[in-house]
């Protein structure tokens, strides 16, 4: 198991730099830089002064050089600073002479972006598990048949859509939920019970609308699950020894129609991560999505190749974390590891 | 493409209902020029958000223009960004799969790794990038969403050639003599081409979504030219006393999409050897 897992993280490391030379290689086919975003808006931006930001940012020099020197600080996860939002560096705080604390970007955006995720996530599996148990039992009756017909529509709505919709709605006709941003105005003056309150009303609308259309994969791919493992021999052979019905679905199939949701959690960490960007737009949400966004629309490249290189890398360890997890929840494989 | 399989999969209902909306959504938009009521960017300050009516079947926007018209002009771009871009992303999964699958050796693990950190990179992050660095245009959206969606099929051809390979009837061609292009273009390609279809009607699915959420961020189609994104996007600003802005263009995008996954899944299905005993 050491061995495999030691295997698995030093892979990650040819991957990160592939990762790294696509997107740093990317960014570079763009025409015009930072430099053009700024002289936009400073009317008495020159070109020498142009040239001296060029300069101080390491744009004058060749791609290649450009590259490595990224990299060289990348390895100790020195991200740079933002061309854009006040120097602010791009990953983690850091500390100047005088003692003054700057929170990195991503430092401040990732919490709130994972946390809603994972919040998401949670309300997913708490609908879809179910779901997918009644479609297999029930399969081909009415239940199956109205939980498929909700899947196909739950893959097919643009979240986006649904975002507006349910914000019309559920925000600005009947006024239930804030539509925008985390907190209140007034959070500051709330008692820590009020303060949860705010916070949670706030977060009901960016964490519902991912839910409902993560359910549908979910759903369907716990149906499928359990109709292949009650189509096993153990379970012929459970139901032949007179174990009544729920206990054969509950102990016997479950668990093993939910190992490989274990994997398609791990898979669905980018499809996560990406789709922030919509939700958190709508919602006026800081967190990796909306500071992606505005960093692609200034050209903040520091920013950019911080977001795609920590997204990427997050995605790695979540796989990672699945396969991991994969192999302590199922005996075969991991006696299949230990042998290999 | 297997024909028994598209028969069998028409016989199925939910994915019949998919092939009638693509074919009717495929003509009104292909037909928009001859069937639209109106110019799609024609302003008219007299007619600005006019509820739906006979004369506005969608009601009219915030520059008073049609939005039946936008809607009919507007999928016909997004269709067509939808088509191309799984044309791309198929044709390079195509030859990379192949590739890998014939070849096997190095040039299989170069391909394989290529696809692992394609796969990693949060995907829409990597079209955002790239959109936005490359100024949006239609062309741009097709190429990038078709240069950052080739994986799946990839391993998909991939593996059907792997699974091929070892067949008698390749193994029988190959001690006859048969050459490498011989093999690959009379042998395996075909016999693999019913699970590519079948992940290209789905990608369609996909490309349409991704197009409209570009759109959708000011990233995708560009104003005037409508797509059903950026009449959305439009809508946004208005929804508040024109709902009909909002609702039309997310429908229409959420019929076609479903259109394509319902067609898409019940061929997937009716090519599964094990839902057919079941069923």
């Amino acid at each position: 198991m050491l061995k495999y897992l030691i295997k698995r993280v030093l892979w990650m490391i040819p991957m990160l730099i592939g990762i790294s030379l696509i997107s740093f290689f990317i960014m570079h086919l763009a025409p015009g830089d930072i430099t053009s975003n700024e002289a936009a808006f400073n009317p008495k931006a020159s070109e020498e002064s142009r040239q001296k930001l060029r300069e101080m940012y390491n744009l004058d020099k060749p791609v290649i050089v450009q590259y490595s020197l990224w990299l060289k600080r990348m390895v100790t996860l020195d991200f740079g600073k933002s061309f854009a939002s006040h120097q602010k560096p791009v990953f983690w705080q850091t500390t100047d002479k005088d003692g003054n604390v700057t929170k990195g970007l991503i430092q401040e955006a990732l919490p709130i972006t994972l946390m809603i995720n994972l919040l998401g996530l949670g309300i997913t599996l708490i609908l879809a598990i179910p779901l997918g148990i009644i479609a297999a039992r029930k399969y081909l009756g009415w239940q199956d048949r109205s939980i498929t017909l909700f899947n196909f529509i739950g893959f097919s709505i643009p979240g986006f859509w649904l975002s507006l919709l349910l914000m019309y709605w559920l925000g600005v006709v009947n006024n239930w939920f804030p539509i925008s941003g985390l907190h209140s105005l007034n959070y500051e003056s709330l008692d820590t019970w009020s303060k949860l309150k705010d916070s949670l009303s706030h977060l009901f609308l960016p964490v519902i609308i991912p839910s409902i259309t993560g359910l549908a994969g979910i759903t369907l791919f716990v149906k499928n699950g359990m109709l292949d493992v009650l189509q096993q021999d153990y379970i012929t052979t459970a139901r032949a020894k007179g174990l009544n019905e729920h206990k054969v679905v509950y102990t016997h199939a479950l668990r093993n129609a939910l190992l490989p949701l274990i994997t398609i959690i791990g898979l669905s960490i980018p499809g996560l991560i990406g789709g922030s960007v919509i939700a958190e737009t709508i919602f006026a949400i800081p967190g990796m999505g909306k500071l992606f966004y505005d960093a692609v629309l200034m050209r903040d490249f520091p920013v950019v190749m911080g977001i795609l290189t920590i997204g990427s890398a997050l995605t790695l360890v979540g796989n990672l974390l699945a396969d991991v997890a994969y192999a302590w929840a199922d005996p075969r494989v991991r006696r299949g590891v230990a042998r290999g | 493409m297997n024909k028994n399989v598209f028969i069998k999969a028409l016989s199925n209902p939910l994915a019949l209902a998919g092939f009638i909306i693509i074919i009717l959504v495929f003509l009104l938009s292909m037909l928009s020029p001859f069937i639209a009521p109106y110019d799609p960017n024609d302003i008219n300050v007299k007619a600005i958000l006019l509820e739906p009516s006979m004369q506005h079947w969608m009601g009219t926007d915030g520059l008073g223009r049609d939005v039946l018209s936008r809607m009919l002009h507007g999928g016909r771009i997004s269709l067509l960004v939808g088509l191309v871009a799984v044309g791309i992303s198929t044709a390079i999964g195509i030859i990379l799969g192949a590739i890998a699958g014939f070849y096997r050796g190095w040039v299989d693990t170069l391909i394989m790794r290529l696809v692992d950190v394609m796969l990693s990179i949060p995907s829409f992050f990597l079209i955002l990038a790239v959109i936005a660095f490359l100024t949006p245009s239609i062309i741009n959206i097709m190429i990038v969403i078709g240069l950052t969606s080739w994986m799946g099929v990839t391993r998909l051809v991939r593996a059907e050639f792997l699974s091929l390979n070892e067949r008698e009837f390749v193994t029988a061609s190959r001690t006859l003599g048969a050459k490498d292009t011989r093999l690959i273009f009379t042998h395996l390609l075909p016999n693999s081409l019913t699970p590519i279809i079948v992940s290209a009607v789905l990608g369609v699915a996909g490309a349409v979504l991704m197009e409209s959420g570009l759109s959708f961020l000011g990233l995708g189609v560009q104003a005037p030219q409508a797509s059903w994104g950026n009449i959305l996007t439009d809508g946004k600003e208005y929804i508040q006393f024109a709902w009909w802005l909002s609702l039309f263009p997310g429908l229409a995008i959420l019929i076609t999409v479903l259109g394509y996954n319902l067609l898409g899944e019940g061929l997937r299905d009716a090519l599964d050897p094990r839902s057919g005993s079941s069923k």
